[in-house]
């Protein structure tokens, strides 16, 4: 895609009217094509431009860009959300439109679409708490945003008991990033590309006239039990067990203060595995479970809790010297001790 | 999700034989496809696994190439594409992935794994594992397995709720064990 718009403006021709031309070309043009690709192609060219290159037009675009929510390609659809999420972190004023939008695509008859919209929202709720902690004072505007990120919060939060088996799936990754959010980072915490730039708990003053640190405190935590407690369901499903242990080593890679909660819950699990899953469930669940236990073996603040995780690893047939190439260097180990 | 827009990618060791048959098959039934190799090098399947390539003096070029199969996977291989492709240096995102080997499975999801440290855009894809010996005859029946198995994943319009069922009627149907797991990256 770089290449794609490096070949439209060679030369320094990268012109502000130009690039506003070229916005509206594109988008005009992705209205009349027949191929989702090619809407695609021309949304993420679009996507780039308004975010990256001109973000002073996002708020003239973002409308048109928006309406392609009502495409019948599922990729489209998953693009304009990619571009919601985009928007609001490169302009906070972006938000109330944004959650409006959110809120209504958490009703889309696609599920699809309401999945795509519980990945983006952690993002954008830690925006949001960028935002109001950026104010002066609280408008009206601000709450009513606020609001309807915390009913839709509480909705993806109920969804975890969906019949769904893909709703259940993607409400835990929500709860994920809500646990991650709402609650404190550490020095030691190894955070990805997405969470690296997270407001987060610890950003909120403890007085903070709107947003009480406390209550967020609480419900960080009451995400991080829900997972805990989801872990432990006996009939939960192969694939939401395993998206589960991942999204639980990824909070105590990210929050180490709860790495001896998620070593305990992967204890328990490792000798009450589900009855209901088949053999080859059995299978996938625990190499899924090697893989996320080798990963915390090599979080520097597992090192109390080796023997626990070796124990277990050992049970899920990792040799010796997966275990050993797994664990941190020495220096690393006493630095944090 | 309709078949024409799920997007698929079957992975194996070399990406000559068993990937490349399964993409013959499922490019031929219209899926949106594209195969790769998840090793270090691109190595040409012998007989078996521990029997490479290796010929008498004077045994004619025809022999040499044809009864290995050699001659085939060339003439289909660059009827699909160039070159074979290495999965870990590709970066388009897809819905579903299958490998053909579990050694394959682990590079894949350690691959992924590493790319969701990264990712600035998050999304679910499933990878599925169904052992297949690097031979000829084995990678057909392979495809065909995989192609099955596309074929009802492609039908579903809600992948994520029906794909734990489809891999377990896929299962009693072929007589054989899938490895199954999601990724967010």
């Amino acid at each position: 895609m770089e290449d794609d718009l490096m070949a439209l403006y060679p030369d320094g021709e990268q012109d502000s009217q130009a690039l506003y031309d070229k916005i509206v070309e594109l988008i005009n043009e992705a209205s009349s094509l027949h191929s989702g690709d090619e809407r695609c192609a021309n949304l993420n060219m679009v996507h780039d431009l308004l975010v990256n290159r001109c973000p002073q037009y996002l708020d003239n675009f973002f409308d048109e860009f928006v309406a392609f929510q009502t495409d019948n390609y599922i990729l489209v659809k998953k693009g304009v959300l990619n571009f919601l999420e985009a928007a609001c972190d490169k302009d906070l004023e972006m938000l109330p439109k944004v959650i409006n939008h959110l809120t209504l695509l958490l009703e889309d008859e696609v599920n699809d679409v309401r999945k795509k919209v519980m990945l983006v929202l952690p993002s954008v709720y830690s925006n949001c708490l960028r935002w109001i902690l950026s104010a002066r004072s609280i408008s009206t505007e601000m709450e009513n945003t606020w609001q309807f990120l915390n009913q839709m919060q509480r909705k993806i939060i109920d969804e975890l008991d969906s019949v769904n088996d893909g709703i259940r799936t993607h409400a835990v990754k929500f709860t994920e990033g809500l646990s991650i959010v709402l609650s404190e980072k550490t020095e030691d915490s190894i955070l990805t590309s997405r969470t690296a730039n997270y407001t987060t708990l610890d950003s909120i003053p403890n007085n903070h006239s709107f947003l009480k640190w406390t209550k967020l405190e609480d419900e960080g935590k009451q995400a991080l039990d829900s997972l805990l407690g989801f872990l432990a369901l006996s009939h939960i499903s192969s694939v939401n067990l395993m998206t589960c242990i991942a999204s639980l080593t990824n909070i105590a890679r990210q929050r180490p203060q709860f790495m001896d909660r998620v070593v305990k819950a992967f204890e328990a699990l490792h000798v009450n595995l589900p009855p209901t899953l088949a053999k080859s469930q059995v299978s996938s669940v625990r190499k899924d479970l090697k893989i996320q236990l080798l990963s915390l073996l090599r979080h520097p603040c597992s090192i109390d809790y080796h023997t626990q995780i070796t124990t277990l690893l050992s049970g899920l047939g990792a040799t010796q010297t997966e275990i050993v190439k797994n664990q941190p260097k020495v220096d690393e180990r006493r630095g944090k001790r | 999700m309709s078949s024409n827009c799920l997007r698929i990618a079957v992975v194996c060791s070399s990406n000559q034989n068993r990937s490349m048959e399964a993409h013959n098959f499922l490019a031929k039934k219209g899926f949106r496809v594209k195969s790769f190799g998840s090793g270090n090098h691109v190595k040409l399947p012998g007989q078996a696994a521990d029997k490479p390539n290796i010929y008498d003096f004077n045994v004619s070029y025809d022999e040499i190439y044809t009864q290995n199969g050699l001659l085939h996977m060339l003439d289909r291989n660059r009827r699909i594409k160039e070159a074979p492709e290495r999965f870990q240096d590709y970066h388009e995102k897809f819905d579903v992935i299958i490998t053909c080997e579990e050694r394959v499975y682990d590079q894949v999801v350690e691959d992924l794994e590493l790319r969701k440290e990264r990712t600035t855009t998050e999304d679910c894809v499933h990878i599925l594992n169904l052992d297949i010996q690097d031979n000829q005859d084995e990678a057909t029946i392979g495809a065909f397995i995989i192609c099955d198995l596309v074929a009802m994943l492609a039908e579903s319009d809600d992948l994520d709720n029906d794909i734990d069922e489809i891999v377990h009627e896929i299962e009693q149907k072929c007589q054989r064990m899938f490895l199954h797991t999601v990724v967010f990256y």
